[in-house]
């Protein structure tokens, strides 16, 4: 599903965001990572609303406080990693196109105003593309109980045809799944290749998770994930160091960001209490 | 370099403009402010500088005063960096020779003097004209000092520092109409303080949750009324504007009024909380209404009526489809503000490609002008602009897709009693004036032949 693609980029976007906010000059802004967050939570509710059978996507998203509950009962409709690779999987081709923008937004984190000039000039040649995204995304969102099939076909269906027609790698979506690879060994194989860090890292991590007043929220398994999906990015933090080659944070990001997405409400919200 | 600007529509002017181009090439500025006469122009820079512009008696505006308000400090028990960036100022209303204002970066507001000089003190006993010690043994006869005139030096003091009290990003200050108290607003908390008293702020709203987890929005802007002394207005992240009376508690949690229109169902998107986020509240002159500007439109509300704003318009509702990438590239959480005029019949406010847009109330018309070097040349004409979305009609349509969102007008402030704006663009100031003749007509636009020279930056200050 295209909407499902768009959701899954706009949620790689977020978490960049939420990472560069981190090295910024003046310290976290609350006002904008409270904002990212919610975009992050529209975007995982899009993006998980397909595992909902007969579940409307508009009463998920007015239910009060119950975003805990929904956690724990995706965890529980689904076996834990075989399904989940299988369906996303499929939309980890667009993956290696927003890698290019996600380092970017990495190592542009010194000036603000410099990333943005950046940023808005590529922006600028992807409108095209990203306005029918956006009419997706518009259309998958508001989408009434009943019909939640039917729309999302149509839309899914114009929005390819206006895909094909742009030169972006975003046709790669199309292509037959690649073999699959269990997204659990490829990330102990990433922890692994770090060698001795991750030992490091947990536990500078847990001790900013206590800073955060999280500790009790986060087990280190959440925790040791992050680290990985986010490289160098602690270590870098308490040494003001600047980031490491942002290439393995990548990869591991790729794939470690759908695992991540049960445990991302801790995450968010630990990003946004300091 | 000056030239005079205008456009008509139905053969009628709206406002024609000459400009005055003041560049500071130092650095972006990040707040633009009118004294409560006009007389005074302040910016604040993101290098913590504060310059002051004062009106001359021919109409333009010169520069007065520079000084460095705020330093970049560190903040050890957090590990961070606090930027110096200024990023309000506000007048006070004292009527004295000497002007006060207050600045403020993220984390402390200052209160600075601005005073004159142009006297000076000469003849003294005990020491020369150089200030040396004299040689005692030279001196054999008293005599009284005596003032003699000098040539104008402006110096700007720090009279109070207010720090320490706010754990978050302080966005707004505003001064009470009582002028012995002002408020200070950050994330999450707003504090009242006395203008005398430095060491003390009382709390008076306190949006932080018990669990942080649970933190749904945050405070963006806050002001007092211009009149009744005990109310205040913020607006918040969610796209709600409190009213709060400060007699109803000490602690105004309990909004007084409630101003927030329901969301349209049919602009539903990822980013529509984002889109809904108020960037500037502003009450009018009269009091009556509150203006409110949040990503996509300005709104006028009148505080009577809580359900819906009585008028909005749209800023640039062409950017509706493209808030994708404009939150990729960040420019979606731009802070744009906006300003009434003297009358409270137009309102002002910023916008891309170094468009600003003005709106009549009354007439319900509206115009689109650019602000940037190349069109403000000597004896060029400003003309209005417009965007399209589709093909262009005419030639001078610019397309959505050319526009540049790295020039963006955040801060616009117009002059409480006449036609004069001031509008900051990235590290460039311009200020407009409308072309009222004493009468009240308009003049046809004219080609100025003595255009204003270029300022460049006085003296710099003792303080």
């Amino acid at each position: 599903m295209e909407y499902k693609v768009e959701a899954h980029r706009i949620m790689s976007i977020s978490l960049g965001k939420i990472y560069n906010s981190r090295v910024q000059r003046g310290g976290i802004k609350l006002h904008k990572n409270l904002l990212v967050s919610l975009v992050l939570r529209s975007a995982r509710q899009v993006y998980l609303s397909d595992y909902y059978s007969g579940a409307c996507l508009n009463a998920q998203s007015e239910r009060e406080g119950n975003e805990w509950d929904i956690t724990d009962s995706e965890r529980e409709k689904f076996p834990p990693s075989a399904t989940e690779c299988d369906r996303v999987e499929s939309t980890e081709e667009p993956q290696p196109n927003e890698q290019p923008e996600k380092e970017r937004e990495y190592r542009e984190n010194d000036d603000e105003v410099k990333s943005d000039q950046v940023d808005c000039t590529s922006t600028l040649q992807e409108q095209n593309q990203n306005s029918s995204l956006d009419s997706v995304a518009k259309v998958s969102s508001e989408t009434p109980p009943e019909s939640i099939t039917e729309p999302k076909e149509s839309p899914s269906d114009s929005a390819v045809a206006e895909r094909d027609s742009t030169p972006e790698a975003n046709g790669e979506s199309h292509q037959p799944p690649k073999p699959y690879v269990c997204s659990n060994r490829k990330r102990s194989a990433e922890e692994s290749e770090s060698g001795d860090s991750p030992q490091k890292r947990t536990k500078v991590a847990s001790s900013n998770a206590k800073e955060d007043e999280e500790a009790e929220e986060m087990d280190t398994s959440n925790v040791s994930n992050l680290i990985t999906i986010f490289g160098s990015s602690f270590s870098g933090l308490l040494s003001k160091e600047s980031a490491k080659p942002e290439a393995e944070a990548e990869d591991s990001g790729q794939i470690c960001c759908d695992q991540m997405l049960k445990n991302l409400n801790p995450w968010s919200t630990a990003i946004v209490a300091f | 370099e000056a030239g005079v600007g205008g456009f008509y529509q139905n053969k009628k002017t709206f406002f024609s403009f000459f400009f005055i181009l003041v560049c500071d090439p130092a650095d972006v500025i990040s707040t633009v402010e009118f004294n409560q006469t006009g007389e005074f122009l302040a910016t604040g820079d993101k290098g913590g500088r504060v310059v002051i512009f004062q009106r001359e008696p021919q109409g333009e505006y010169n520069v007065y005063s520079t000084f460095q308000s705020h330093e970049p400090e560190f903040d050890y028990l957090k590990s961070l960096e606090i930027e110096e960036r200024i990023n309000k100022i506000r007048w006070l209303p004292l009527h004295n020779p000497a002007h006060f204002l207050l600045a403020t970066n993220d984390k402390t507001i200052k209160l600075w003097k601005v005073s004159e000089r142009d006297k000076r003190a000469e003849g003294y006993n005990l020491r020369d004209e150089e200030g040396r010690l004299k040689d005692l043994s030279t001196v054999t006869t008293l005599q009284v000092p005596v003032l003699r005139p000098m040539d104008l030096l402006v110096e700007a003091s720090p009279r109070r520092v207010f720090a320490n009290a706010h754990a978050y990003h302080i966005n707004s200050i505003s001064v009470n109409s009582d002028c012995e108290t002002y408020l200070s607003a950050d994330d999450l908390r707003i504090n009242l303080w006395n203008l005398n008293i430095t060491d003390r702020s009382f709390n008076i709203v306190d949006l932080k949750p018990e669990n942080m987890e649970d933190l749904s929005e945050v405070i963006t802007v806050a002001e007092f009324h211009p009149h009744h002394c005990h109310l205040l207005a913020f607006s918040s992240s969610t796209g709600t504007t409190r009213l709060c009376d400060m007699r109803a508690s000490a602690l105004c949690d309990q909004h007084a009024k409630l101003f927030e229109e329901a969301a349209d169902p049919s602009h539903r998107s990822f980013f529509s909380e984002i889109v809904s986020s108020v960037s500037d509240v502003k009450f009018s002159h009269s009091g009556r209404y509150l203006l409110t500007r949040d990503y996509l439109t300005v709104k006028v509300w009148d505080l009577n009526m809580e359900n819906k704003p009585v008028e909005t318009y749209q800023v640039h509702d062409y950017l509706r489809t493209k808030l994708c990438s404009l939150y990729e590239s960040d420019c979606i959480f731009d802070k744009f503000e906006c300003a009434w005029n003297g009358t409270d019949s137009v309102i002002m406010t910023g916008a891309y490609n170094n468009y600003f847009r003005m709106f009549d109330r009354a007439s319900l018309r509206d115009v689109t002008l650019e602000a940037s070097r190349e069109v403000c040349k000597r004896r060029a004409v400003l003309q209005p602009r417009r965007v399209c979305v589709g093909k262009k009609q005419k030639e001078t349509d610019v397309s959505v897709d050319s526009l540049d969102f790295r020039k963006k007008i955040l801060h616009t402030a117009w002059h409480p009693k006449e036609n004069i704006i001031a509008i900051a663009a990235s590290n460039n100031l311009y200020i407009f004036q409308d072309r009222l003749t004493p009468n009240g007509h308009h003049n046809t636009p004219e080609i100025q032949s003595a255009p204003p020279k270029w300022q460049t930056q006085p003296n710099p200050p003792t303080y």
